[in-house]
Protein backbone atom coordinates (compact mmCIF):
# COMPACT_ATOMS: atom_id res chain seq x y z
CA UNK A 1 0.00 0.00 0.00
CA UNK A 2 2.51 2.34 1.15
CA UNK A 3 5.51 1.22 -1.71
CA UNK A 4 2.23 1.98 -4.42
CA UNK A 5 1.62 5.15 -2.99
CA UNK A 6 5.42 6.15 -2.49
CA UNK A 7 6.02 5.44 -6.84
CA UNK A 8 3.17 6.97 -7.18
CA UNK A 9 4.59 10.27 -5.44
CA UNK A 10 7.87 9.52 -6.73
CA UNK A 11 7.05 9.35 -10.40
CA UNK A 12 4.64 12.90 -9.99
CA UNK A 13 8.00 14.42 -8.43
CA UNK A 14 10.66 13.17 -11.38
CA UNK A 15 7.94 14.10 -13.96
CA UNK A 16 7.86 17.32 -12.17
CA UNK A 17 11.33 18.22 -12.21
CA UNK A 18 11.91 17.24 -15.38
CA UNK A 19 9.68 19.56 -16.93
CA UNK A 20 11.05 22.28 -14.88
CA UNK A 21 14.53 21.81 -16.57
CA UNK A 22 14.09 20.90 -19.95
CA UNK A 23 11.44 23.66 -20.49
CA UNK A 24 12.05 24.94 -24.32
CA UNK A 25 12.35 28.38 -25.82
CA UNK A 26 9.41 29.53 -28.21
CA UNK A 27 9.58 30.40 -31.61
CA UNK A 28 11.26 34.44 -31.15
CA UNK A 29 8.08 36.76 -32.09
CA UNK A 30 7.55 38.66 -35.34
CA UNK A 31 8.40 41.70 -34.25
CA UNK A 32 11.49 41.19 -32.33
CA UNK A 33 12.89 39.49 -35.68
CA UNK A 34 11.97 43.13 -37.43
CA UNK A 35 13.71 44.65 -35.00
CA UNK A 36 16.59 42.76 -36.09
CA UNK A 37 16.15 42.95 -40.25
CA UNK A 38 15.56 46.80 -39.34
CA UNK A 39 19.34 46.44 -37.75
CA UNK A 40 20.52 44.76 -40.80
CA UNK A 41 19.46 47.03 -43.49
CA UNK A 42 20.38 50.56 -41.49
CA UNK A 43 23.81 50.78 -42.54
CA UNK A 44 22.64 50.22 -46.00
CA UNK A 45 20.67 53.52 -45.34
CA UNK A 46 22.45 55.76 -42.80
CA UNK A 47 26.09 57.74 -42.68
CA UNK A 48 27.18 58.20 -39.63
CA UNK A 49 30.12 58.61 -38.02
CA UNK A 50 31.27 58.81 -34.30
CA UNK A 51 33.86 57.08 -31.87
CA UNK A 52 33.04 53.47 -30.00
CA UNK A 53 34.73 51.82 -27.56
CA UNK A 54 35.38 48.22 -27.25
CA UNK A 55 35.55 46.59 -23.67
CA UNK A 56 36.66 42.86 -23.12
CA UNK A 57 38.71 40.97 -20.47
CA UNK A 58 39.20 44.85 -18.55
CA UNK A 59 40.55 46.00 -22.15
CA UNK A 60 39.42 49.02 -22.63
CA UNK A 61 40.24 50.44 -26.61
CA UNK A 62 38.53 53.66 -28.73
CA UNK A 63 37.83 54.10 -32.61
CA UNK A 64 36.96 56.29 -34.52
CA UNK A 65 34.20 55.59 -37.52
CA UNK A 66 33.15 57.15 -40.50
CA UNK A 67 30.82 55.27 -43.01
CA UNK A 68 29.01 56.81 -46.45
CA UNK A 69 26.52 55.22 -48.00
CA UNK A 70 25.24 56.12 -51.50
CA UNK A 71 23.11 54.18 -54.12
CA UNK A 72 26.16 52.65 -55.21
CA UNK A 73 28.76 52.32 -52.67
CA UNK A 74 29.17 51.64 -49.19
CA UNK A 75 32.18 53.43 -47.57
CA UNK A 76 33.89 53.18 -44.50
CA UNK A 77 36.71 54.22 -42.03
CA UNK A 78 37.30 52.94 -38.89
CA UNK A 79 40.92 53.87 -36.77
CA UNK A 80 41.89 51.96 -33.71
CA UNK A 81 43.05 54.92 -31.87
CA UNK A 82 44.37 53.35 -28.73
CA UNK A 83 47.79 51.36 -28.60
CA UNK A 84 49.70 50.93 -32.29
CA UNK A 85 47.66 52.80 -35.14
CA UNK A 86 45.69 50.80 -37.47
CA UNK A 87 43.58 51.92 -39.61
CA UNK A 88 41.00 50.17 -42.06
CA UNK A 89 39.31 51.16 -45.34
CA UNK A 90 36.34 49.61 -47.08
CA UNK A 91 34.81 50.19 -50.50
CA UNK A 92 32.06 47.81 -50.27
CA UNK A 93 34.01 44.36 -50.37
CA UNK A 94 37.40 45.72 -50.49
CA UNK A 95 39.27 45.86 -47.39
CA UNK A 96 42.85 47.36 -47.16
CA UNK A 97 44.17 47.73 -43.69
CA UNK A 98 46.91 50.36 -43.11
CA UNK A 99 49.45 50.10 -40.15
CA UNK A 100 51.88 52.90 -40.17
CA UNK A 101 54.07 51.67 -37.58
CA UNK A 102 55.70 48.94 -39.39
CA UNK A 103 54.96 50.81 -42.81
CA UNK A 104 52.76 47.50 -43.96
CA UNK A 105 49.35 47.23 -45.77
CA UNK A 106 47.25 44.35 -45.73
CA UNK A 107 44.84 44.14 -48.40
CA UNK A 108 41.54 42.01 -49.16
CA UNK A 109 39.69 41.55 -52.34
CA UNK A 110 36.56 40.04 -50.63
CA UNK A 111 35.21 40.84 -47.23
CA UNK A 112 32.83 39.29 -45.66
CA UNK A 113 33.45 39.61 -42.25
CA UNK A 114 31.37 41.81 -40.20
CA UNK A 115 31.79 43.42 -37.21
CA UNK A 116 30.65 46.02 -35.42
CA UNK A 117 28.39 48.04 -35.85
CA UNK A 118 27.20 45.99 -38.99
CA UNK A 119 27.10 42.74 -37.62
CA UNK A 120 24.12 40.82 -39.41
CA UNK A 121 24.44 38.67 -42.59
CA UNK A 122 23.74 40.71 -45.26
CA UNK A 123 21.04 39.49 -46.75
CA UNK A 124 18.95 38.75 -43.60
CA UNK A 125 17.30 35.49 -43.00
CA UNK A 126 16.09 33.99 -40.29
CA UNK A 127 18.59 31.58 -39.70
CA UNK A 128 19.44 33.72 -36.50
CA UNK A 129 15.66 32.42 -35.28
CA UNK A 130 16.78 28.47 -35.24
CA UNK A 131 19.82 29.00 -33.10
CA UNK A 132 18.61 31.93 -30.79
CA UNK A 133 15.75 33.01 -28.88
CA UNK A 134 15.26 36.67 -30.03
CA UNK A 135 13.37 38.91 -27.55
CA UNK A 136 12.56 42.65 -27.12
CA UNK A 137 13.28 43.21 -23.33
CA UNK A 138 13.20 47.22 -22.59
CA UNK A 139 13.77 50.75 -23.93
CA UNK A 140 16.98 52.15 -23.03
CA UNK A 141 19.26 55.70 -23.46
CA UNK A 142 22.76 55.08 -25.21
CA UNK A 143 24.45 58.54 -26.62
CA UNK A 144 21.66 60.00 -26.11
CA UNK A 145 19.26 57.70 -28.99
CA UNK A 146 16.47 55.98 -27.64
CA UNK A 147 17.40 52.31 -27.96
CA UNK A 148 15.29 49.38 -28.12
CA UNK A 149 17.31 46.79 -26.36
CA UNK A 150 16.98 43.30 -27.97
CA UNK A 151 18.01 39.94 -25.84
CA UNK A 152 19.39 36.72 -27.55
CA UNK A 153 19.19 33.72 -25.70
CA UNK A 154 21.19 30.99 -27.00
CA UNK A 155 18.28 27.71 -27.81
CA UNK A 156 22.05 25.43 -26.70
CA UNK A 157 25.04 25.42 -25.09
CA UNK A 158 26.85 25.67 -28.32
CA UNK A 159 27.13 29.68 -28.53
CA UNK A 160 26.76 32.79 -26.41
CA UNK A 161 24.28 35.08 -26.12
CA UNK A 162 23.99 38.18 -27.31
CA UNK A 163 21.97 41.67 -26.32
CA UNK A 164 21.65 44.37 -28.67
CA UNK A 165 20.53 48.13 -28.41
CA UNK A 166 19.12 48.87 -31.53
CA UNK A 167 18.45 53.12 -32.32
CA UNK A 168 14.39 53.27 -32.50
CA UNK A 169 14.96 55.89 -35.00
CA UNK A 170 17.18 54.39 -38.08
CA UNK A 171 17.83 50.41 -36.58
CA UNK A 172 21.36 51.18 -36.00
CA UNK A 173 23.23 48.91 -33.55
CA UNK A 174 24.51 51.39 -31.20
CA UNK A 175 25.85 49.07 -28.21
CA UNK A 176 26.40 44.98 -28.23
CA UNK A 177 27.50 42.85 -25.71
CA UNK A 178 28.10 39.59 -25.72
CA UNK A 179 27.13 37.58 -22.82
CA UNK A 180 28.01 33.69 -21.09
CA UNK A 181 24.51 33.09 -18.68
CA UNK A 182 24.64 36.14 -16.88
CA UNK A 183 28.29 37.22 -17.58
CA UNK A 184 29.43 39.97 -19.90
CA UNK A 185 32.36 38.38 -22.25
CA UNK A 186 32.64 41.61 -24.38
CA UNK A 187 31.17 45.19 -25.24
CA UNK A 188 31.02 47.50 -28.05
CA UNK A 189 29.31 50.28 -27.50
CA UNK A 190 29.27 54.06 -29.17
CA UNK A 191 30.68 57.01 -26.60
CA UNK A 192 29.50 59.68 -29.69
CA UNK A 193 27.79 59.20 -32.73
CA UNK A 194 26.44 61.41 -35.45
CA UNK A 195 23.81 59.75 -37.99
CA UNK A 196 22.83 61.21 -41.55
CA UNK A 197 25.38 64.17 -41.35
CA UNK A 198 27.68 65.64 -43.98
CA UNK A 199 30.90 63.21 -44.16
CA UNK A 200 33.60 64.79 -46.04
CA UNK A 201 35.09 62.46 -49.21
CA UNK A 202 38.33 62.89 -47.60
CA UNK A 203 38.07 61.25 -44.68
CA UNK A 204 37.36 58.36 -46.48
CA UNK A 205 40.70 58.39 -48.14
CA UNK A 206 44.47 57.22 -47.06
CA UNK A 207 46.05 60.45 -45.63
CA UNK A 208 48.91 61.80 -47.68
CA UNK A 209 51.83 60.13 -45.70
CA UNK A 210 49.86 56.53 -45.93
CA UNK A 211 50.62 56.74 -50.02
CA UNK A 212 54.33 57.06 -50.12
CA UNK A 213 56.52 54.57 -51.33
CA UNK A 214 58.43 51.74 -49.18
CA UNK A 215 55.31 50.84 -47.54
CA UNK A 216 54.83 46.56 -47.95
CA UNK A 217 51.32 45.50 -49.47
CA UNK A 218 50.25 42.02 -48.43
CA UNK A 219 47.43 40.67 -50.12
CA UNK A 220 45.89 38.52 -47.29
CA UNK A 221 43.81 36.33 -49.75
CA UNK A 222 45.23 34.49 -52.69
CA UNK A 223 42.26 32.75 -53.95
CA UNK A 224 38.72 31.72 -53.22
CA UNK A 225 37.59 27.76 -53.95
CA UNK A 226 34.86 25.90 -55.15
CA UNK A 227 32.79 24.09 -52.80
CA UNK A 228 35.03 20.71 -52.24
CA UNK A 229 38.41 21.86 -53.84
CA UNK A 230 40.06 21.66 -50.77
CA UNK A 231 41.44 18.18 -49.42
CA UNK A 232 39.75 18.84 -46.15
CA UNK A 233 35.90 18.61 -45.44
CA UNK A 234 34.29 19.38 -42.23
CA UNK A 235 31.68 16.89 -41.30
CA UNK A 236 29.03 16.59 -38.69
CA UNK A 237 29.37 20.21 -37.94
CA UNK A 238 28.01 21.21 -34.44
CA UNK A 239 23.83 22.26 -34.94
CA UNK A 240 23.33 25.28 -36.75
CA UNK A 241 27.22 25.81 -37.97
CA UNK A 242 26.76 26.45 -41.64
CA UNK A 243 30.16 26.59 -44.30
CA UNK A 244 30.25 30.21 -45.43
CA UNK A 245 33.64 29.65 -47.98
CA UNK A 246 36.61 27.74 -48.53
CA UNK A 247 39.69 29.36 -49.64
CA UNK A 248 43.52 29.74 -49.55
CA UNK A 249 45.20 32.49 -47.36
CA UNK A 250 48.28 34.02 -47.64
CA UNK A 251 49.43 34.23 -43.85
CA UNK A 252 52.15 36.87 -43.04
CA UNK A 253 55.15 35.36 -43.18
CA UNK A 254 54.09 32.02 -44.11
CA UNK A 255 55.93 30.62 -46.90
CA UNK A 256 53.63 28.00 -47.94
CA UNK A 257 49.55 29.10 -48.20
CA UNK A 258 47.07 27.89 -45.22
CA UNK A 259 43.77 26.84 -46.40
CA UNK A 260 41.31 28.63 -44.28
CA UNK A 261 37.20 27.53 -43.85
CA UNK A 262 35.09 29.84 -42.37
CA UNK A 263 31.35 29.06 -40.40
CA UNK A 264 28.50 30.90 -39.29
CA UNK A 265 25.83 30.68 -37.34
CA UNK A 266 24.12 33.77 -38.38
CA UNK A 267 25.95 35.46 -35.75
CA UNK A 268 29.01 33.78 -34.28
CA UNK A 269 31.93 33.14 -36.93
CA UNK A 270 34.49 30.36 -36.46
CA UNK A 271 37.55 29.94 -39.03
CA UNK A 272 39.17 26.71 -39.38
CA UNK A 273 42.74 27.34 -40.60
CA UNK A 274 44.86 23.90 -41.93
CA UNK A 275 47.81 23.47 -42.77
CA UNK A 276 51.17 21.19 -43.20
CA UNK A 277 52.90 20.77 -39.95
CA UNK A 278 56.42 21.81 -40.86
CA UNK A 279 59.82 21.20 -38.68
CA UNK A 280 60.56 24.75 -37.49
CA UNK A 281 57.38 25.29 -36.01
CA UNK A 282 57.41 25.86 -32.69
CA UNK A 283 54.19 26.24 -31.86
CA UNK A 284 52.61 23.04 -33.14
CA UNK A 285 51.58 21.12 -29.84
CA UNK A 286 48.11 20.84 -29.51
CA UNK A 287 45.90 22.59 -27.10
CA UNK A 288 43.23 24.84 -26.22
CA UNK A 289 43.48 28.93 -25.91
CA UNK A 290 41.52 31.86 -24.92
CA UNK A 291 42.07 35.16 -26.05
CA UNK A 292 40.30 38.58 -25.18
CA UNK A 293 36.88 38.61 -24.98
CA UNK A 294 34.75 35.70 -26.61
CA UNK A 295 37.55 33.99 -28.49
CA UNK A 296 38.74 30.64 -28.27
CA UNK A 297 41.25 29.11 -29.99
CA UNK A 298 41.78 25.16 -30.30
CA UNK A 299 45.07 23.93 -32.14
CA UNK A 300 45.27 20.10 -33.09
CA UNK A 301 47.28 18.00 -34.78
CA UNK A 302 45.82 15.34 -37.64
CA UNK A 303 48.77 13.18 -39.05
CA UNK A 304 50.95 15.93 -40.41
CA UNK A 305 48.65 18.60 -40.50
CA UNK A 306 47.98 21.41 -38.16
CA UNK A 307 44.31 22.26 -37.37
CA UNK A 308 44.22 25.92 -35.99
CA UNK A 309 40.21 26.96 -34.99
CA UNK A 310 39.04 30.26 -33.78
CA UNK A 311 35.86 32.04 -33.27
CA UNK A 312 33.91 34.11 -30.38
CA UNK A 313 32.11 30.28 -29.53
CA UNK A 314 32.69 28.36 -26.10
CA UNK A 315 35.32 25.92 -26.16
CA UNK A 316 33.50 22.89 -26.55
CA UNK A 317 31.95 24.39 -29.55
CA UNK A 318 35.41 25.20 -31.07
CA UNK A 319 36.83 21.54 -29.81
CA UNK A 320 33.55 20.17 -31.96
CA UNK A 321 34.43 22.04 -34.82
CA UNK A 322 38.03 21.36 -34.80
CA UNK A 323 37.77 18.04 -34.17
CA UNK A 324 35.28 17.52 -37.29
CA UNK A 325 37.69 18.20 -39.45
CA UNK A 326 38.70 15.30 -41.89
CA UNK A 327 40.63 14.46 -44.82
CA UNK A 328 38.97 13.60 -47.83
CA UNK A 329 39.86 10.46 -49.82
CA UNK B 1 42.81 51.30 31.24
CA UNK B 2 40.83 49.82 28.85
CA UNK B 3 42.91 51.51 26.19
CA UNK B 4 45.95 49.35 27.76
CA UNK B 5 43.98 46.22 26.83
CA UNK B 6 43.86 47.66 23.58
CA UNK B 7 47.60 48.18 23.27
CA UNK B 8 48.80 44.70 24.90
CA UNK B 9 46.50 42.90 21.83
CA UNK B 10 48.37 45.08 19.67
CA UNK B 11 51.84 44.07 21.52
CA UNK B 12 52.03 47.82 22.03
CA UNK B 13 53.49 47.46 25.99
CA UNK B 14 56.64 47.33 27.41
CA UNK B 15 57.48 44.34 29.88
CA UNK B 16 56.45 45.75 32.79
CA UNK B 17 53.50 47.52 31.67
CA UNK B 18 52.40 44.03 30.11
CA UNK B 19 52.94 42.53 33.83
CA UNK B 20 50.65 45.49 35.11
CA UNK B 21 48.02 44.85 32.94
CA UNK B 22 47.97 41.03 33.10
CA UNK B 23 47.16 41.58 36.90
CA UNK B 24 44.81 44.24 36.51
CA UNK B 25 42.98 42.18 33.99
CA UNK B 26 42.32 39.18 36.34
CA UNK B 27 40.85 41.40 38.97
CA UNK B 28 39.18 43.61 37.45
CA UNK B 29 35.60 42.00 35.90
CA UNK B 30 35.43 44.99 33.59
CA UNK B 31 38.59 44.58 32.31
CA UNK B 32 38.08 40.89 31.65
CA UNK B 33 35.11 41.71 29.88
CA UNK B 34 36.94 44.23 27.83
CA UNK B 35 39.95 41.50 27.02
CA UNK B 36 36.68 39.07 25.89
CA UNK B 37 35.19 41.63 23.62
CA UNK B 38 38.31 42.59 21.96
CA UNK B 39 39.47 39.20 21.13
CA UNK B 40 35.66 38.84 19.46
CA UNK B 41 36.12 42.13 17.68
CA UNK B 42 39.22 40.70 16.31
CA UNK B 43 38.49 37.45 15.69
CA UNK B 44 35.46 38.79 13.61
CA UNK B 45 37.72 41.10 11.58
CA UNK B 46 39.78 38.30 10.30
CA UNK B 47 36.83 36.73 9.58
CA UNK B 48 37.77 33.73 11.44
CA UNK B 49 35.82 30.32 11.62
CA UNK B 50 36.08 30.05 15.62
CA UNK B 51 35.04 32.93 17.35
CA UNK B 52 36.26 33.38 21.02
CA UNK B 53 33.30 33.79 22.56
CA UNK B 54 32.19 32.62 26.10
CA UNK B 55 29.05 31.02 26.02
CA UNK B 56 29.44 28.36 28.82
CA UNK B 57 27.72 30.61 30.99
CA UNK B 58 24.67 31.53 29.20
CA UNK B 59 24.51 27.25 28.51
CA UNK B 60 24.31 26.55 31.71
CA UNK B 61 21.74 28.94 32.56
CA UNK B 62 19.40 28.15 30.26
CA UNK B 63 19.81 24.43 30.69
CA UNK B 64 19.09 25.11 34.87
CA UNK B 65 15.62 27.00 33.36
CA UNK B 66 14.98 23.97 31.24
CA UNK B 67 11.38 22.28 32.37
CA UNK B 68 11.80 18.44 33.93
CA UNK B 69 9.20 16.79 31.33
CA UNK B 70 8.27 13.68 33.06
CA UNK B 71 6.11 11.33 30.54
CA UNK B 72 3.86 7.64 30.90
CA UNK B 73 4.95 4.86 28.94
CA UNK B 74 4.21 4.82 25.38
CA UNK B 75 0.88 2.10 24.68
CA UNK B 76 0.43 0.03 21.80
CA UNK B 77 -1.52 1.26 19.53
CA UNK B 78 0.35 4.65 19.87
CA UNK B 79 3.06 2.24 18.83
CA UNK B 80 1.64 0.82 15.74
CA UNK B 81 0.68 4.76 14.84
CA UNK B 82 3.84 5.70 15.14
CA UNK B 83 5.80 2.86 13.36
CA UNK B 84 3.38 3.92 10.37
CA UNK B 85 4.62 7.01 10.49
CA UNK B 86 7.89 6.55 10.61
CA UNK B 87 7.66 4.52 7.56
CA UNK B 88 5.76 7.36 6.22
CA UNK B 89 8.75 9.68 6.87
CA UNK B 90 11.11 7.08 5.57
CA UNK B 91 9.20 7.26 2.23
CA UNK B 92 8.93 10.68 1.95
CA UNK B 93 12.75 11.45 2.47
CA UNK B 94 13.77 9.01 0.30
CA UNK B 95 11.50 11.00 -2.50
CA UNK B 96 13.19 14.43 -1.42
CA UNK B 97 16.65 12.30 -1.37
CA UNK B 98 15.88 10.89 -5.07
CA UNK B 99 14.46 14.52 -6.52
CA UNK B 100 17.47 16.24 -4.78
CA UNK B 101 19.46 13.92 -7.10
CA UNK B 102 17.96 14.61 -9.63
CA UNK B 103 18.24 18.19 -9.49
CA UNK B 104 21.59 18.17 -8.73
CA UNK B 105 21.98 16.20 -11.81
CA UNK B 106 20.50 18.74 -14.03
CA UNK B 107 22.22 21.62 -11.96
CA UNK B 108 25.63 19.83 -11.93
CA UNK B 109 25.96 19.42 -16.06
CA UNK B 110 26.03 22.63 -17.47
CA UNK B 111 28.97 20.99 -19.78
CA UNK B 112 26.98 18.97 -21.69
CA UNK B 113 26.03 19.95 -24.89
CA UNK B 114 22.81 20.62 -25.77
CA UNK B 115 21.66 20.60 -29.51
CA UNK B 116 19.33 22.64 -30.69
CA UNK B 117 16.95 21.05 -33.30
CA UNK B 118 17.72 21.95 -36.89
CA UNK B 119 14.93 21.75 -39.03
CA UNK B 120 16.95 22.00 -42.36
CA UNK B 121 19.79 19.77 -41.17
CA UNK B 122 20.36 17.25 -43.77
CA UNK B 123 23.65 15.85 -42.45
CA UNK B 124 22.69 12.51 -41.47
CA UNK B 125 25.94 11.39 -43.09
CA UNK B 126 27.54 8.41 -40.71
CA UNK B 127 31.15 9.60 -41.05
CA UNK B 128 32.54 10.60 -37.65
CA UNK B 129 36.07 13.00 -37.42
CA UNK B 130 38.86 10.81 -36.35
CA UNK B 131 40.79 11.93 -33.19
CA UNK B 132 44.18 11.20 -34.20
CA UNK B 133 45.42 13.41 -31.24
CA UNK B 134 43.47 14.88 -28.68
CA UNK B 135 45.08 16.82 -26.98
CA UNK B 136 45.77 14.92 -23.46
CA UNK B 137 47.24 17.67 -21.27
CA UNK B 138 47.38 22.02 -21.46
CA UNK B 139 50.53 23.00 -22.62
CA UNK B 140 51.82 26.29 -20.73
CA UNK B 141 53.54 28.32 -23.05
CA UNK B 142 55.83 30.27 -21.19
CA UNK B 143 54.73 32.54 -24.42
CA UNK B 144 51.67 32.31 -26.32
CA UNK B 145 52.69 31.52 -30.44
CA UNK B 146 52.61 34.35 -31.93
CA UNK B 147 51.55 32.87 -35.00
CA UNK B 148 48.13 32.53 -33.25
CA UNK B 149 47.83 36.51 -33.75
CA UNK B 150 48.26 36.20 -36.99
CA UNK B 151 45.09 33.35 -37.17
CA UNK B 152 43.10 36.13 -34.91
CA UNK B 153 43.99 38.72 -37.56
CA UNK B 154 42.82 36.85 -40.61
CA UNK B 155 39.96 35.63 -38.56
CA UNK B 156 38.41 38.75 -37.45
CA UNK B 157 39.88 41.43 -40.10
CA UNK B 158 41.93 43.78 -38.32
CA UNK B 159 38.65 44.69 -36.47
CA UNK B 160 38.73 46.65 -33.43
CA UNK B 161 39.47 44.74 -30.12
CA UNK B 162 42.40 42.50 -31.53
CA UNK B 163 46.13 43.46 -30.43
CA UNK B 164 48.43 44.41 -33.30
CA UNK B 165 51.01 41.61 -34.03
CA UNK B 166 54.11 41.01 -31.24
CA UNK B 167 51.38 42.01 -28.05
CA UNK B 168 51.03 38.33 -27.71
CA UNK B 169 49.32 39.05 -24.01
CA UNK B 170 46.06 38.76 -25.15
CA UNK B 171 46.49 34.84 -25.61
CA UNK B 172 46.57 32.55 -23.09
CA UNK B 173 46.01 29.14 -22.50
CA UNK B 174 43.33 27.39 -21.11
CA UNK B 175 44.53 25.38 -17.89
CA UNK B 176 40.57 24.90 -16.54
CA UNK B 177 38.97 23.69 -19.88
CA UNK B 178 40.02 19.77 -19.41
CA UNK B 179 39.31 19.74 -15.93
CA UNK B 180 35.83 19.93 -16.68
CA UNK B 181 35.70 19.16 -20.40
CA UNK B 182 37.55 15.68 -19.57
CA UNK B 183 34.42 14.44 -17.32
Amino acid sequence: MISRKTTALFLLLTFCFQATFAQELPRSSESALDWLKKMADAPRRHNFSGTFVYYGDSHIETSRIVHKVDKISERERIEVLDGAPRIVFRNNDEMKCYLPESKRIYTEKRWFRKFFPDILPQPFDNVIDENYYVKETRLERVTDHLCQVLSLTPRDSLRYGHQFWIDVETGLLLKAAVVNGSEIIEQFAFALLEIDGEIHPDLLKPNLSMVQEGWKVTDLITSFLNEGELKWQVMNLPAGFRKLVEMKRNLAEKTTLVDHITLSDGLAAVSVFIEPVTKDMSASLPGFFTSRGAINIYVRILDDIKITTVGEVPLETIKLIGDSVIKKD
Amino acid sequence: MKSKVSALMDGELDQQEVLNIFEAITKNEDLQEGWETYHLIGDTLRQSSRLSMNISSSVSQKLKAEPTILSPNISNIEKKLKRKLYAFSVAASLIAMVSAWLVMQNLHEPQQIIVAEQPNHSNNLTISPVVVSSPQSIHHYPHPPIEINDYLFVHREFSPGVTMRGQVTNVNSVTEYHESYGR
